[in-house]
Parts: structure tokens; C-alpha cells; sequence
């Protein structure tokens, strides 16, 4: 068993007095990098002798392989190699109970897309036209592109060897007296809003498609630079898939260009690219062009809720009822965690005396979902935040005021058995309530402009690794140089997000120095400690508290060494600005890097190691893990919409975001993922829309039709941060970069109601749906009034 | 297989190309200048933003050929253009990219700062619709735009000595200053 | 990366040679103006050309000048960015506003207004990739048999998605074209066909070289009206041409409404004009007829599931921005486009 308190948990205090580095907003690390196109991303790399690849996807939504025959593809000039499905028939998922994935098609291909075979050749040209060579005999099968048929039979089944037929997961879980409130409903002494609600599929969209590059030396070992958010994982299931042993295996993530969830699967290229280097023995790139990325997806699953509150007459939340059905697509992929996340994140912050879901997510022969900022709790918050909306209405009470009023407090446990910690989900009302004038302006717009608001909480990364063991969830090593630098080797992966230069704020606090002295060596398996990636909003925290770990070791032994040179009093001896100072005497003071030189003679070459681990928690039930977190961030918003009543469009004109960060490490950053964070879930609430159409061909698999916001098509931002300053965070820091996501879209939903009085329940919001409900509510207005 | 002259970054190159190849792909894979970045490869993205003769275009459409007998600039062209102009370290606009948090996963971003580049060298000082206009072809997934915005604001402002508005989190007392 | 085929580039300097090696390559060689629209169509296998024909230095398809009627001619290889800002051109409040909306700020420095004259249709089943139509089993307007718009439909009905198109035709603009067999003049009106495969009357090796406008009459009012998810980058979901003239009474004249992407010509809403001609702006009834033209065009205007997106929402919108963009053209205001 891993020990019970998270391992290495340091305080919330400054270091030294006050923050000389935290808390004001710095220039990232690799930030000059970025914008002088230094910095050096997947595809940048080329490499003497290099290959590229090209991957044959099925044109079938479902079909059945009976053979492939590469014989006519092998013979063309410049080609070197083609693989299929039977060089690489391990099964593999990133979650380790559920292997249904095979980088090529075995004997199955389940979505347009698919991937089925792959060629090595000069140049990408010669790939593709090989491609072309490829003969695959298909047997058709009947196609599942809804959810409800997939619920109804399976047969033939997505996955044969699926115990459930094409059911992926079921979970029911209950917790407190959820019949006896709806009976109290029923009987009229509380009130009970139930309805339906749809969450449509949406994808991730980072700008740099995913792109892998392979080299296999000659004494055998497998380098593999690739446009990863979890270097670790694909680490260890590159060796499973390949057969060889890890340590025969580095892998890489460079600079990487925008991820959100989907780059956090293993996913074919990195395989192909892998195997193609080592049949050939010839360094091999597979760049996946804008299509490819959609047919990867892991994005957004898209959920139809079926919701209950009862609340009674001043508003406070008795039960929730949630039933959902999950539309997972083709594969697992992250599908276990979506499924109980669907019902266990919506637990705060809001106290439910009484809860109850029922998941159930199935497969469809569609692109996978997975894990999309915000991972299975954006869908069912959508639902309840615009069903909590109507509860407020039905009693009579403002909508923040039934926020406040159902608020669970700090320190508590979720009624499903999660810890609460720090929790400044009020402040977070406040600010918003305050920034956007709501009691002066609620309700009293003109018609056609409405405010509207909504909470949420997410995770700070998740309790338990995917795969169970009990060593640290991160590492952290520090090297010490005589020049006064301090180099940090972490796993962590950087998406955008800025953990590289986090991890440099902390060292550089903890060691009183400048950043601009502290390099950052991240995700690589040969130099770097194992973390585990960056997905469940889990960096900052975990890594983070790593860091500190082990800065403060060294700090120690400097300070000791210092302290030992001058003949005073550790205590006497301080690190900061640059320097070490002596307390007592203002005359005394060096260099860091004489500090570091003394510390060296007296401790032989300096190093130190930091780690963190989570402490035990979740509820004590099947799945009761699943959703527990070292820490919770806490977030509201209120939208400012305009409705256009003629053409049905929706412009959110402000978007006012307070977000509970626990402590802003850099605020300049956590604006920044509060902000990116607010602006991908507007757009996914109005103009995107991941779906296939009649033939289970992606409706537009572009940039061009998949439509993500130009600078014009983005609200006025307004990232007002709240530190609640969490026991357990690094310096009390939580997450930034998924929570403020959730609130974005119900808060469009209720202030459209605001505005025009109708209630969007379906998304996406697009004109035409708009104008249909504005249709439908005149309509049913004129059949009321006599 | 065609010999191009193409003049980059100041300098003029020769440098062989298929003639179907696109004036990305000489500068990425060619010419190794891997600054520019491709996010779709037709036209609806951006981020393989050069500016030629000054103004921003969509290199991933653009044949290279076509770019002969043109000024090309890069986002490794502006840095060293600023130094020989007398002027120390990165351009501003870089600068200012890197001091508002413009930057995340920075892979719009040389894209995105040629079309800035271009609109400052146009405008003295642009207002956020001026530079919501211009920045209207390259899309940005990461940021929802905000401190790209703040990042031509300060660099106008910086250049023309006046202030630039506080961002919201920017709290009352402390010194917006990266 | 997408692919482009192989094929050689060449550079004229006069437009007698860009037509000789037109005539010479014959169906092999393709005119590259911009290639905005050429080369994303080409990376999708839509064209496969052997040699491509830069237009670049063609000195006779370059220039804006007044004509000496105090029209306007301007040279197909006009940008849209200039087009949008050209000093005369905003005597045609209607084409300087529908050249400002067309694709984003980058492409509007290269994309020249030949080009958006000649684009091609556009439809879901159509600009897609290789892979993907390959996988779909093509359609009838490239390498298949079949419509997947209309079923059963014998004709294609890809939609015509250029901007300029209905702004020019909405000014009565001439189109002069140069080809093998020698110079001629065409209409706008006439050019344009409703075959969506090429809705173009255009000859083997022929180039449009300029565009021709008469001159606007004192009284000239136009304005162009767009409908698109984005504030920018997409095509058009819907295009409304509106130009009339105005006269010191406030009575219209000359009155025009041109509707896009609708289907693969550009619409002329006759009911709607003929309500137009004649009436007084300035009068209690004007905004009866608004109403009047508004209906009359939803009524001829059928967009269909060609481009992505909703059709009937695109249909429900026809009378809105009808409505809006008159309204634009009358205040002289305009574009109408919702940001
Ligand atoms: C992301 C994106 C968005 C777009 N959005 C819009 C939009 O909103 N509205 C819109 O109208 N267009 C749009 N376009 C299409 C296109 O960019 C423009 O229409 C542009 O004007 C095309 O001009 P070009 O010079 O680049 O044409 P090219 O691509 O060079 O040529 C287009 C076609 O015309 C032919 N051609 C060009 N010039 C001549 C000539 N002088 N004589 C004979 N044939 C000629 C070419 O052979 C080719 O078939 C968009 C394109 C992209 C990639
Ligand atoms: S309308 Fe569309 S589907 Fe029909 S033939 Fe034309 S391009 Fe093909
Ligand atoms: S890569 Fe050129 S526009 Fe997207
Ligand atoms: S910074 Fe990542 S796409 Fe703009």
C-alpha cells in the first residue's frame, strides 16, 4: 500500500518571507523560442537518411479484413517497407483493462479511417502512391452510426470479444435517499425539474497535426520523438506492442504544438514510425495530414442526459437523477474514465444530499472519443448547470443566489466520497456577480441581450496512475552546475501549457534565483524522471509539488554549506535574488554560483531528487477512485449574449472567467488558460461539431468545415483569478488549464434565456436550432393565450 | 526538379525544388527554415504565415516558384532584420508576444506574429478591432486570443510611448511587467 | 503533407504566349492566377494538370483604370485586397465590400479577382480529399456517376461560392476574355450556366483578362450582404447582391438583386427586382415592399444540401438578408455581415 498522507506536501508559505518569483507574471522559458521559430516541433526534425510514411486507412465504416496482399506496393521503386496488421497484432489501450486497439487493423476495421496498413518510402509521394498498390479484400458489415441501435443489438459486435456486446461500460452508482426525495417530489412537497439534454461531439483541433519520427541504432536502440501529452505511457506500450524491452526504448516529446486531450493515447503512427525504422534501419517521419487528425480524434463524447433535480422551496438541491448514454465510437480509448467521470465529477460545488447516475457508453462505428479538456464532466455540468437554472426559476430565486445557497463548503466530503480541500467557488461568484454588473443588469436588459451564469469543479489530477503501482505519480531531478545554472529534468510533458516553465518558477523561488539561470530538460525517458503526463489537469499539482521536493533538498545543503563557511547559523543564511545573504550582517553576500562552488567542496557534486505522491482517498465502493483528487479547482462565469432574433445567431459579447487556482503561480499564465479555456468552450457550444454523416464519412474533416473561432468570432475575456490557496498545492496551487472550460457552455444556454426566455437544452447552438426553439416558444405562447 | 532563386530573409538563395512543391515546403524542408508552420496544408489555417514583399500570405498555397523575384520574410528573418536595423535582441513584436503569455503551445504563433508584424509596420497603433482584422486568417486553438491581442497592444504602445491597458487578472498594485 | 500533382510551371510575359502555351498543352495545362483556390484543389486531386501557367507576368491582366465613360476596368489579376481598397472601385460599394469578405486577410493579399470570377463550385461531396471521396465512391462532377445532393439527379448542383460573382453581375459587368480563336466580350450574366461541373462558359484555352463595369449612374446604391459560420475565412453561405439607383425623389431605378450559393449559378431574383423597379423609398408604403421583395425572394431562392450546413436554415435566411442588405444599400451602409 502507498503510504496514506500525499507523499512530500510543503506548506503554502513563501520559501523566504515573501514570493520573489511566484505570483508575478514572467516570461515562459521557452517563450523567445516560440515566437523567433526556434523552437524545434516533431515535424522539424529531420534526419539524415530519413524516410517518410504513409498510413492506408479503410474506406469502410465497418467491414472485415479477409486479406491484404502489399506484394504489388513492396515492388514499387522507393519503397522499403509496408506493414499491416499482422507485424503488430498486440492489442493495447491507454487504459490497461480495456486493449481493443491494434496500430494496424487485424482482422476488423471499425470507422472510415481506420488504420490498415503503412509504407516506408523516399519520400512521401512514393507513400502514397504504394498505398494505392495495396489490394485489401473487405467483407462489409452493417454499420452502427447511432447510439441507440448500438444499446439495442451487436450482431455483428464492434468489439467480438467484448463480453457486453457493443455496450464499452456501464456504471451505476447511488448514493443517499435518491427515490425518497423523488417521492417527495412526486407528492408535491419539493419541486422536481426533469428534462433532456444533448451534448454533442466535438474535437480537439490543435493546430499542429500529430507527427512522429523514429531512428533504431545500431545497437538496437529504438529513439522515438513524437507529438505526445504522455511520453511515459507511450513508453510503456511501445514496448508491449513491439516486444522489446524498455530499456531498449527512448522516447521524446519535443516542443509540441497544442494537444487538449488529443495527443494522450498511444496512437498508430507512433508504432509504425517505430517498426518501420527498424525493418529498414532507417530513420522514418509519419506526419498525419489535417484529415488524419480528425479520424484520430479522442474528442468530445457526445452524452444524451436524462436529468432530475428535486429542490424544495428555497432552492436547495435534494437529489439528482442522471441517466446517460455515451456515444464512444470505435474504441475505448479513455472510455472506462469518461463513463464514470460522466456521473462522479458533478458532485461540487454543490452539496447533493442525494445522487444517482447511470452511464452507460457504447460503441459506434464513428472516430474514437477520449479525453477532451475537461474530460467526461463538461457534457453532464452543460446539463445540470442549465437545469439548476430552471430549478431557480422554479422557485423563485436568483441564479447565483441558488449557487450560493446549495454551496458545499471547504473542507467536506462529496456526498460520493471525494475530499474537499480549498474550495473558493463563493469569491468565485462574487467576482463574477461584481465584474458583470449582474444585480444591476440581470433580467433587465433589452430583449435579445441576457446575462447568464454557471459553476463548476475539476479535478487537480487524478488519484491514481492508469496503470496500479505505488511509485511516485512525479519526478523531479536537479543538476547543479559551478556557472550558477540549475538544469531540472522533468517528465512532465509542456502542451502549451507552460509546466516547463512552472517547474523553473519553483526551482527558481525555492533556490532565491533568477529564472532566466534555471534550464529545463522535459519528457524524455532517457534523462527525465517518469511523470506520467499531462492529462487530468495533474501537472502543476503533482509536478510542481516534485519540484519543491526537490529544490528544498538542495536548498538545505547550500544553505548548510554557506552557513558552515561563514562559521554562523543556518538560519542566518538566505538564498534570494540571486544571492546568499547573511541575515545578520548586510556586508556579507555571494553569488548563487559561489554558493553552489561552496556547497560543492563540501558536499561533492550537487543533486537532488524530488518526487510526489497522492495521498489515499476516494470512496470506499467500486469505482469510488475514480474522480478523487488530491485537490478540486473551482471556477464561474457569466456570459453576456446577444441574440439575434431574425437570424437565430448567438455573439457572446463577454465572458467574464473566475477560476479558483488555488495560488497563480504565474498569473500571466493562468489568465491565459482561463482564457483559452473559456474561448474552446463557446466555441464548441456555437460552431463546432465533430460528426459523420449517412455514409460514416467525417462531414468535413478541415479546418475549413470543421469551424474553430478567428480572432473575430472570440468574446471580450475577462480572466478574474481567485486563490484559495490549497494545503496540499505547490505554494497552494491548483489546476488552471480544464476547469474553466465547463461553465462556458450552460452559462451561454441560461443567458440566452435571459435574453429571448427560451431554454437551449440541445447543442450545438447553432441559428438554425436557435431559430427553431425561438419558433417553438412563440408558438406555444400563442396557444396558451386564448 | 527546378533550380530556384528565391531571396529570403535578406539573403538570396539557390535552392532546387520540385516545381509542385509549395513555398512551405522549400523553406521547412528544403531550406530547413522549420519556423513556418503547416496546420492544414490549404489554405484555412494560418500558421504557415510568411510575409512577401511585406504582406502576410498563405504559404502552403503558394507555389514556390511563384515567390521568385519577391522579398520573403520568415519568422527567423525578423530577428536578425531587427539587429542589422541597429535594434538589440528579438523584434518587439516578438518581445511582445513573450511578455503578454501570447505564447502557449506557440505553433500559430510565427504565423501570427508575421500577420502582427505586418499590421504594426501598417498601422502606428492599431485598435482591437484593427488587429482582430488582421489577425482574422490565423487561427490560434490555445490562447482565445486575448494576450495576442494585449501582446500588439503593448507593442504599439511601447513603440508610440503611451500605456497599455491593464489586463483583467492583473491586480491593482503590482507592475504588468514580464 | 497534402500532395500536389507533378506538374511543370511556367512563367509567360505576354498573354499572346500564356494562350500559346494554353493551346499548345491543350486540357493539360491549367492558368495559376493566385492559386488560392487552384492549389487547395489540386492537393485534394480535384485537378490533376501537367503544366501549370503562371499569370503572374502577364502585363495585360494587371492594372485598374477608369474607362473613358467613367466605367471601370480592372485586370484579372487584381487582388482582392486592393480590389477592397481601390479608390474607384468604391464608387461599387457592392464588389468593394464583397472582395473585403472573401477568405481571410492572407489570402485576400494573393487571390485576385480573375480568379474568384473562375472559381469553381463548391459542394460537401466534392472538395473533400482523395481519400475521402475515394472512400465515398466519387460523384458525378469528378470521377463518380452518382449525385449525392439530388438523388438520382442527372446534373450537378455544386454551388456557386465566389463573392464577386453576383456583386459584378449585379453591375452588369463584361467580361473580356482572350482565347485561341481571338478576344471576346461576354456578359456576366451569360457566362455563368447552372451546370455545376463548369458553370462557366468558358472555351479551351481561353483567360479572362479584365472585367469591365459601365459607369455608375449619380444615384448609385449597392451593397453586398454574407452569410458564413466564422467572422471570416469561410465562404459564403449565402450571398446577396443588391445595387439599384436612387433618384432625387427617392424612386429606384435599375434595380438588381443577385442571390449565391444557392446552386451553381448565381441567382437573379426576378419577382423580387420587378417589385424593386419603381418604388418610392421615401414613401409611407416602402416598407411593404421590402416585405413584398423579401417573400419574393424566399420564394424563388432554393438553397440546396449542396455546400455543409443547413439548407433550410440558408433558405429561412434568404429573406433576412435580402431585407438587410437593401436596407444597406439604401443608407448606404453595407456590407451586411454579422460582425
Ligand atoms: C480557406 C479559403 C477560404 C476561401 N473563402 C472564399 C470566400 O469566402 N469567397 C470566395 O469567393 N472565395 C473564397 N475562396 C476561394 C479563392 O481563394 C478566391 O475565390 C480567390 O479569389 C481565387 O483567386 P485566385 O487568384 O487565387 O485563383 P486561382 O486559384 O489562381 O484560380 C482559380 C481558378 O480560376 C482559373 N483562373 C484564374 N485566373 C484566370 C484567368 N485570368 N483566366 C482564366 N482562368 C483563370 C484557374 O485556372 C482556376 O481554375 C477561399 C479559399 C480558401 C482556401
Ligand atoms: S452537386 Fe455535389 S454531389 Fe452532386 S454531382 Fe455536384 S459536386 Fe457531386
Ligand atoms: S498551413 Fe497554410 S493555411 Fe494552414
Ligand atoms: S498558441 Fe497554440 S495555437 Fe496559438
Amino acid at each position: 500500500m502507498k503510504p496514506d498522507p500525499a507523499r512530500y506536501v510543503h506548506g503554502t508559505d513563501a520559501p523566504w518571507d515573501e514570493f520573489q518569483v511566484v505570483g508575478k507574471p514572467h516570461r515562459k522559458v521557452d517563450g523567445l523560442a516560440k515566437a523567433t521559430g526556434e523552437a524545434v516541433y516533431a515535424d522539424d526534425i529531420q534526419l539524415p537518411g530519413m524516410l517518410h510514411a504513409k498510413t492506408l486507412r479503410s474506406p469502410h465504416p465497418h467491414a472485415r479484413i479477409r486479406s491484404v496482399d502489399t506484394a504489388r506496393a513492396e515492388a514499387l521503386e522507393g519503397v522499403h517497407a509496408v506493414i499491416t496488421g499482422a507485424d503488430l497484432p498486440t492489442k493495447y489501450g491507454v487504459i490497461p483493462w480495456t486493449p481493443d486497439e491494434n496500430a494496424l487493423a487485424t482482422d476488423l476495421v471499425r470507422f472510415i479511417g481506420d488504420e490498415v496498413a503503412a509504407v516506408a518510402a523516399v519520400d512521401e509521394d512514393t507513400a502514397n502512391r504504394a498505398l494505392e498498390l495495396i489490394d485489401v479484400d473487405y467483407e462489409l458489415l452493417h454499420a452502427y452510426l447511432e447510439p441507440e441501435e448500438s444499446l439495442e443489438r451487436h450482431d455483428p459486435a464492434i468489439h467480438p470479444d467484448n463480453k457486453k456486446g457493443n455496450i464499452s461500460k456501464h456504471v451505476e452508482l447511488s448514493f443517499g435517499e435518491v427515490d425518497e426525495a423523488l417521492e417527495r417530489a412526486e407528492a408535491g412537497e419539493l419541486t422536481l425539474i426533469e428534462d433532456d439534454y444533448t451534448f454533442h461531439g466535438t474535437t480537439h483541433a490543435p493546430i499542429e497535426p500529430h507527427c512522429a519520427v523514429a531512428r533504431y541504432s545500431p545497437d538496437g536502440l529504438l529513439t522515438l520523438w513524437s507529438s505526445t501529452q504522455i511520453t511515459h505511457y507511450v513508453h510503456r506500450t511501445l514496448s508491449a506492442v513491439l516486444g522489446l524491452d524498455p530499456a531498449k526504448i527512448r522516447v521524446v516529446q519535443p516542443c509540441l504544438g497544442g494537444a487538449f486531450g488529443g495527443k494522450s493515447d498511444p496512437f498508430s503512427l507512433e508504432f509504425c514510425v517505430a517498426l518501420l525504422a527498424m525493418r529498414t534501419g532507417r530513420p522514418v517521419k509519419m506526419l498525419w495530414t489535417r484529415e488524419e487528425v480528425f479520424y484520430a480524434h479522442r474528442g468530445r463524447h457526445p452524452m444524451k442526459m436524462h436529468y432530475k433535480t428535486a429542490a424544495d422551496a428555497e432552492g436547495r438541491v435534494h437529489a439528482v437523477d442522471a441517466k446517460i448514454l455515451i456515444d464512444g465510437g470505435s474504441y475505448s480509448s479513455f472510455g472506462l474514465v469518461t463513463t464514470y467521470y460522466s456521473g462522479q465529477l458533478l458532485t461540487g460545488p454543490y452539496d447533493f444530499p442525494a445522487y444517482r447516475f447511470d452511464s452507460t457508453r457504447v460503441f459506434t462505428n464513428k472516430p474514437p472519443c477520449g479525453p477532451k479538456r475537461g474530460h467526461g464532466s463538461v457534457q453532464p455540468r452543460f446539463a445540470f448547470e442549465v437545469q439548476l437554472d430552471e430549478v431557480a426559476e422554479a422557485v423563485g430565486v436568483d441564479p447565483i443566489e441558488i449557487r450560493r445557497k446549495n454551496f458545499q463548503g471547504e473542507e467536506t466530503e462529496t456526498v460520493n466520497g471525494q475530499r474537499i480541500t480549498s474550495n473558493g467557488f463563493l469569491e468565485c461568484l462574487a467576482r463574477v456577480e461584481e465584474a458583470s454588473g449582474w444585480r444591476e443588469r440581470r433580467g433587465k436588459l433589452e430583449r435579445g441581450r441576457g446575462l447568464g451564469v454557471a459553476g463548476s469543479m475539476y479535478i487537480s489530477g487524478t488519484n491514481y496512475p492508469v496503470y496500479p503501482n505505488d511509485m511516485p505519480q512525479a519526478g523531479i531531478q536537479l543538476k547543479v552546475d559551478r556557472s550558477g545554472v540549475v538544469t531540472i529534468f522533468t517528465g512532465g510533458n509542456d502542451i502549451g501549457q507552460g509546466s516547463n516553465s512552472m517547474v523553473a518558477y519553483l526551482v527558481a523561488e525555492e533556490l532565491g534565483m533568477d529564472v532566466a539561470h534555471v534550464r529545463v530538460v522535459a519528457a524524455d525517458t532517457d534523462l527525465c524522471p517518469v511523470d506520467l503526463g499531462a492529462y487530468s489537469s495533474r501537472v502543476t499539482f503533482m509536478v510542481g509539488n516534485a519540484a519543491i521536493d526537490a529544490a528544498r533538498k538542495l536548498r538545505a545543503q547550500i544553505v548548510e554549506a554557506v552557513a558552515e563557511a561563514w562559521e554562523v547559523e543556518p538560519a542566518r543564511v538566505r538564498l534570494v535574488g540571486g544571492r546568499a545573504i547573511d541575515l545578520s550582517d548586510s556586508e556579507r553576500s555571494i553569488p548563487t554560483r559561489e554558493a553552489f562552488q561552496i556547497a560543492e567542496v563540501r558536499f561533492d557534486t550537487l543533486g537532488s531528487t524530488g518526487s510526489y505522491n497522492t495521498p489515499t482517498l476516494g470512496g470506499d465502493y467500486r469505482g469510488g477512485t475514480i474522480g478523487a483528487s488530491p485537490a478540486y479547482s473551482f471556477t464561474a462565469h457569466v456570459v453576456e449574449a446577444v441574440v439575434d432574433e431574425e437570424t437565430g445567431r448567438i455573439t457572446v459579447e463577454n465572458c467574464w472567467i473566475a477560476h479558483d487556482c488555488g495560488r497563480a503561480i504565474n498569473p500571466m499564465l493562468v489568465a491565459g488558460q482561463m482564457e483559452g479555456s473559456a474561448y474552446m468552450g463557446i466555441a464548441e457550444a456555437l460552431m463546432e461539431e465533430q460528426e459523420v454523416n449517412r455514409f460514416g464519412l467525417h462531414r468535413g474533416p478541415s479546418l475549413l468545415d470543421y469551424t474553430i473561432p478567428t480572432s473575430f468570432d472570440t468574446p471580450e475575456l475577462h480572466a478574474l483569478i481567485v486563490e484559495s490557496v490549497d494545503p496540499e498545492g505547490p505554494y497552494g496551487a491548483k489546476e488552471a488549464g480544464e476547469g474553466p472550460l465547463h461553465p462556458s457552455i450552460p452559462a451561454i444556454s441560461n443567458a440566452v434565456y435571459d435574453a429571448v426566455g427560451v431554454r437551449l437544452r440541445h447543442l450545438p447552438f447553432t441559428p438554425g436550432r436557435v431559430l427553431k426553439e425561438l419558433r417553438a416558444a412563440r408558438e406555444s405562447r400563442a396557444g396558451e393565450s386564448p | 526538379m527546378q533550380n530556384l532563386r528565391l531571396n529570403i530573409n535578406g539573403d538570396s538563395v539557390e535552392v532546387g525544388a520540385p516545381s509542385h512543391w509549395t513555398l512551405c515546403e522549400v523553406l521547412r524542408y528544403r531550406l530547413g527554415l522549420t519556423g513556418t508552420k503547416q496546420g492544414c496544408d490549404k489554405g484555412d489555417c494560418g500558421a504557415c504565415t510568411v510575409l512577401i514583399d511585406g504582406r502576410p500570405v498563405l504559404s502552403c498555397i503558394h507555389l514556390a516558384a511563384l515567390a521568385e523575384d519577391k522579398e520573403v520574410t520568415t519568422i527567423e528573418g525578423l530577428r536578425p532584420l531587427h539587429q542589422a536595423a541597429g535594434g538589440e535582441g528579438c523584434d518587439p513584436v516578438q518581445d511582445s508576444f513573450d511578455r503578454c503569455g501570447a505564447l502557449q503551445c506557440g505553433f500559430c504563433q510565427s504565423g501570427m506574429i508575421l500577420s502582427a508584424k505586418a499590421l504594426l509596420d501598417e498601422v502606428p497603433v492599431p485598435t482591437e478591432e484593427d488587429a482582430r482584422a488582421a489577425l482574422s486568417g490565423n487561427l490560434c486553438r490555445c490562447t482565445g486570443y486575448t494576450q495576442i491581442f494585449q501582446a500588439i497592444e503593448r507593442a504599439a504602445c511601447e513603440r508610440a510611448g503611451l500605456e497599455p491597458t491593464k489586463p483583467a487578472w492583473a491586480p491593482e498594485s503590482s507592475e504588468h511587467e514580464a | 503533407m497534402l500532395r500536389l500533382p507533378e506538374f511543370t510551371l511556367t512563367r509567360p510575359e505576354s498573354l499572346d504566349a500564356a494562350l500559346a502555351l494554353l493551346k499548345e498543352h491543350g486540357d493539360a495545362a491549367l492558368p495559376i492566377a493566385g492559386g488560392t483556390d487552384l492549389v487547395p484543389n489540386m492537393k485534394h486531386g480535384l485537378f490533376e494538370p501537367k503544366m501549370v501557367v503562371s499569370l503572374a507576368d502577364v502585363p495585360e491582366l494587371h492594372g485598374v483604370e477608369e474607362t473613358a465613360d467613367g466605367g471601370l476596368r480592372i485586370g484579372a489579376m487584381t487582388t482582392l485586397a486592393s480590389l477592397a481598397v481601390h479608390e474607384s472601385v468604391q464608387r461599387y460599394p457592392v464588389l468593394a465590400q464583397a472582395a473585403s469578405l472573401i477568405a481571410g486577410p492572407q489570402l485576400r493579399e494573393v487571390g485576385t479577382l480573375g480568379g474568384n470570377v473562375m472559381l469553381d463550385t463548391r459542394c460537401q461531396w466534392y472538395n473533400q480529399t482523395y481519400f475521402w471521396r475515394k472512400a465515398l465512391g466519387y460523384c458525378l462532377k469528378k470521377d463518380g456517376t452518382e449525385c449525392h445532393v439530388v438523388k438520382g439527379g442527372k446534373k450537378c448542383v455544386a454551388a456557386a461560392s465566389n463573392d464577386t460573382a453576383p456583386a459584378l453581375m449585379s453591375l452588369g459587368a463584361v467580361l473580356e476574355l482572350a482565347g485561341p480563336e481571338g478576344a471576346r466580350e461576354v456578359t456576366i450574366d451569360e457566362f455563368y450556366v447552372a451546370d455545376g461541373i463548369v458553370n462557366r462558359d468558358v472555351r479551351q484555352g481561353e483567360l479572362l483578362v479584365a472585367v469591365r463595369i459601365p459607369a455608375p449612374a449619380a444615384g448609385h446604391r449597392s451593397a453586398y450582404g454574407k452569410l458564413r459560420t466564422r467572422g471570416s475565412i469561410d465562404f459564403p453561405l449565402l450571398g446577396v447582391a443588391c445595387s439599384f439607383d436612387l433618384d432625387a425623389a427617392g424612386v429606384i431605378a435599375n434595380a438588381d438583386l443577385v442571390v449565391t450559393a444557392l446552386q451553381a449559378r448565381p441567382t437573379r431574383a426576378r419577382k423580387a427586382i420587378a417589385l424593386l423597379e419603381g418604388a418610392d423609398t421615401s414613401g409611407e408604403g416602402f416598407e411593404a415592399v421590402i416585405a413584398a421583395v423579401a417573400a419574393a425572394a424566399r420564394k424563388q431562392c432554393h438553397p440546396l444540401p449542396n455546400i455543409p450546413g443547413d439548407h433550410e436554415y440558408r433558405r429561412e435566411m434568404v429573406p433576412v438578408y435580402v431585407t438587410r442588405t437593401l436596407r444597406a444599400a439604401l443608407d448606404e451602409g453595407g456590407p451586411v455581415h454579422h460582425i
